[in-house]
C-alpha cells in the first residue's frame, strides 16, 4: 500500500500532464493551472522541510561530534541569525539582513569564484600537455578560443575571434547538440519508466 | 636543477604571483585593447533598442549570484541603462534567492540615475520558490504568480502593470543566468518553447559554449557571452550616447587579456619542459 498509492498517483499525474499538453481545451488549461499552483505549493512546503532537515542533521552532527562537526555550528548560527534579522527587520534594501548580504555573501561569492581562476591557471599549466594527437588539438582549439574571445586576440590578428566562432559553431555546436538529443531522449525514457512504475529509485525503492 | 624540471615543474605559488600582477597592473594602469564587436551582442543589443516606450515591458531575470557577479552585473546595468535611457518600461524578478539583492540594487540604482519613478516606469518582483512552476505559471498569468511585488505592494496598484497578464504583453525577456536555474534549462523549454516568448540571455564565459545551438536555432535572439560580451555592451550603450558612465567590464578586459595569455605562456612551458624530458628519456 505504502508503494501503490503514490505509483498510482504518479501514474495518473504523469498521464494526465502529458495528454493536457496536446489537447488545447478549457478543461486542459485549468488542469494545467490547477497543476502549476500545487508546484509551488509543493516547493513552499519542501523549502519548510529543508530547513527542518538541516537543522536536524546539524544538530545530530553536533552531538556526535562527527567529523568536522564545528562547521555545523556555523551552518546553525548563519540559519538562526539570518532567520532571525529577516523576520524582524525583513529584506529591503537598507536592512539588517542586506547589510550582512553585501558585506559577507557578497565578497565571500566574488572570492571563491575568483580563486577559480587560480587553480584552473594552475591546473592548466599541469595537465595541459601534447602527450597524444586528440590532447595536441584539444590544445589548439583551447588556444584560439583563448585568444579569439579577448581584444588581445584581435590585437594579434583579426582572423582569430573569427576563427575562434567557427570552433564554437561548428565542432563545438555538433558535439552539444548530439549531448542535447541524448540529453533528451534519455529524459524522455526516464519519465516514462517513473510514470509506469518502472523506475522506483524515487521511493526509496528498488527497479522492478 | 635542469631545464627540463625546471620549465615542467614551476611551484603553483610563482603560477599565483604571475596572475596576480597581470590581473591587478591593467587595473592600475589600463592598456585600453579593442576588442571586435561580436555580431551575438548586437543582436541583443538592436532587440532592446526597438522597443519602443510605448511597448509593454521589457522583463529581465536575474538568474545569478555574488559568485558570477564580475561577468553579469555589468550586463544587468548595461541593459537598465539602455532601457532607461530609451524610456522603455522594465520588470525584474529572479530565479535565484541569492541574487535578488543584486538585481533590486541595479534597479534601484540606474533608476536614481535616470530619473525614475518606481511602479511607473519599472517593477522589482523579487523571487518566488517553484522555479519551472513560477515560469510556468507566469504564462498564464503574471498577476496570478506574483501578486505582490517585492515589497508587498499589490502587482495592480502599479500604473506600468496596466495590461500586463502573461508572456504575450512581454515583448521581450532577457534572463542574465549563471547556470540552473537559468537560460536553457527553465526560459527556453517553459517561456520560449511553450508560450513563445522572445528570449536572449547574457551568460558567464564557461557556459557561452551552451548557448550557441539556441542561437543558431533563432530561440535566442541574442547573446552576451562572458565578461567580453558585456563590455561589447557596455560600448555599445555608450556610443550609441545613452550613457557615459564606468565600464567595469570594459577595464577588466585588459586583466582578462593579460590573464589568457600568461594561462598560454604557462602551457607553452610546460610542454616545451615535458618534451626535453622526453627526449632525455
Amino acid at each position: 500500500m505504502q508503494q501503490r498509492i503514490p505509483l498510482a498517483i504518479c501514474f495518473i499525474v504523469g498521464i494526465v500532464m502529458i495528454v493536457q499538453f496536446f489537447i488545447p481545451h478549457r478543461l486542459s488549461e485549468q488542469t494545467f493551472d490547477l497543476a502549476v499552483k500545487w508546484i509551488r505549493i509543493i516547493t513552499a512546503f519542501a523549502l519548510v522541510l529543508g530547513v527542518r532537515s538541516i537543522t536536524f542533521r546539524s544538530i545530530e552532527k553536533i552531538k556526535r561530534q562527527k567529523k568536522d562537526w564545528f562547521y555545523s555550528i556555523f551552518t546553525l548560527l548563519g540559519l538562526v541569525i539570518t532567520s532571525v534579522i529577516g523576520l524582524g527587520w525583513g529584506v529591503k534594501a537598507g536592512t539588517p539582513l542586506r547589510t550582512i548580504y553585501n558585506n559577507i555573501m557578497v565578497p565571500l561569492g566574488a572570492t571563491m569564484f575568483s580563486i577559480l581562476a587560480y587553480y584552473m591557471a594552475s591546473a592548466a599549466y599541469r595537465a595541459f600537455r601534447a602527450r597524444t594527437r586528440e590532447a595536441t588539438l584539444l590544445l589548439i582549439a583551447a588556444f584560439i578560443v583563448m585568444l579569439g574571445k579577448v581584444p588581445l586576440g584581435t590585437a594579434i590578428s583579426g582572423k582569430l575571434p573569427d576563427l575562434a566562432d567557427w570552433v564554437l559553431n561548428v565542432p563545438n555546436m555538433a558535439a552539444k547538440r548530439a549531448i542535447l538529443f541524448g540529453v533528451a531522449l534519455g529524459m524522455i525514457a526516464t519519465s516514462l519508466k517513473i510514470i509506469l512504475g518502472i523506475e522506483r529509485g524515487w521511493l526509496g525503492g528498488r527497479r522492478r | 636543477m635542469k631545464i627540463a624540471d625546471l620549465l615542467g615543474k614551476i611551484d603553483r605559488r610563482i603560477i599565483f604571483i604571475v596572475l596576480t600582477v597581470v590581473i591587478v597592473i591593467p587595473l592600475i594602469s589600463p592598456i585600453g585593447f579593442v576588442g571586435r564587436l561580436s555580431p551575438r551582442v548586437h543582436d541583443l543589443f538592436k532587440a532592446i533598442d526597438e522597443l519602443k516606450p510605448s511597448n509593454k515591458p521589457l522583463l529581465i531575470s536575474v538568474d545569478f549570484d555574488p559568485q558570477s557577479m564580475p561577468e553579469l552585473y555589468p550586463m544587468l546595468v548595461s541593459i537598465l541603462r539602455h532601457s532607461f535611457a530609451r524610456n522603455v518600461r522594465v520588470i525584474v524578478m529572479g530565479l535565484w534567492v541569492t541574487g535578488v539583492g543584486l538585481g533590486e540594487e541595479a534597479l534601484t540604482t540606474v533608476g536614481q540615475e535616470y530619473q525614475k519613478e518606481y511602479g511607473k516606469d519599472y517593477v522589482f518582483l523579487g523571487w518566488k520558490p517553484g522555479v519551472s512552476a513560477v515560469v510556468l505559471g507566469m504564462g498564464r498569468s503574471i498577476k496570478e504568480t506574483f501578486s505582490t511585488d517585492y515589497y508587498g505592494k499589490p502587482i495592480d496598484s502599479f500604473p506600468m502593470m496596466a495590461g500586463v497578464n502573461n508572456y504575450r504583453d512581454i515583448p521581450l525577456l532577457v534572463t542574465l543566468s549563471a547556470g540552473d536555474p537559468g537560460f536553457n534549462t527553465v526560459w527556453l523549454p517553459y517561456a520560449q518553447a511553450r508560450f513563445g516568448v522572445r528570449v536572449g540571455t547574457g551568460v558567464t564565459a564557461v557556459s557561452a559554449a551552451d548557448a550557441y545551438p539556441y542561437l543558431q536555432t533563432g530561440q535566442l535572439v541574442g547573446l552576451i557571452d562572458g565578461m567580453k560580451g558585456a563590455s561589447e555592451y557596455e560600448l555599445l550603450v555608450e556610443k550609441a550616447g545613452y550613457s557615459e558612465a564606468f565600464k567595469p567590464a570594459s577595464q577588466a578586459m585588459d586583466s582578462q587579456s593579460l590573464a589568457h595569455l600568461a594561462i598560454m605562456i604557462l602551457i607553452v612551458l610546460g610542454n616545451v619542459g615535458y618534451f626535453l624530458a622526453r627526449r632525455k628519456k
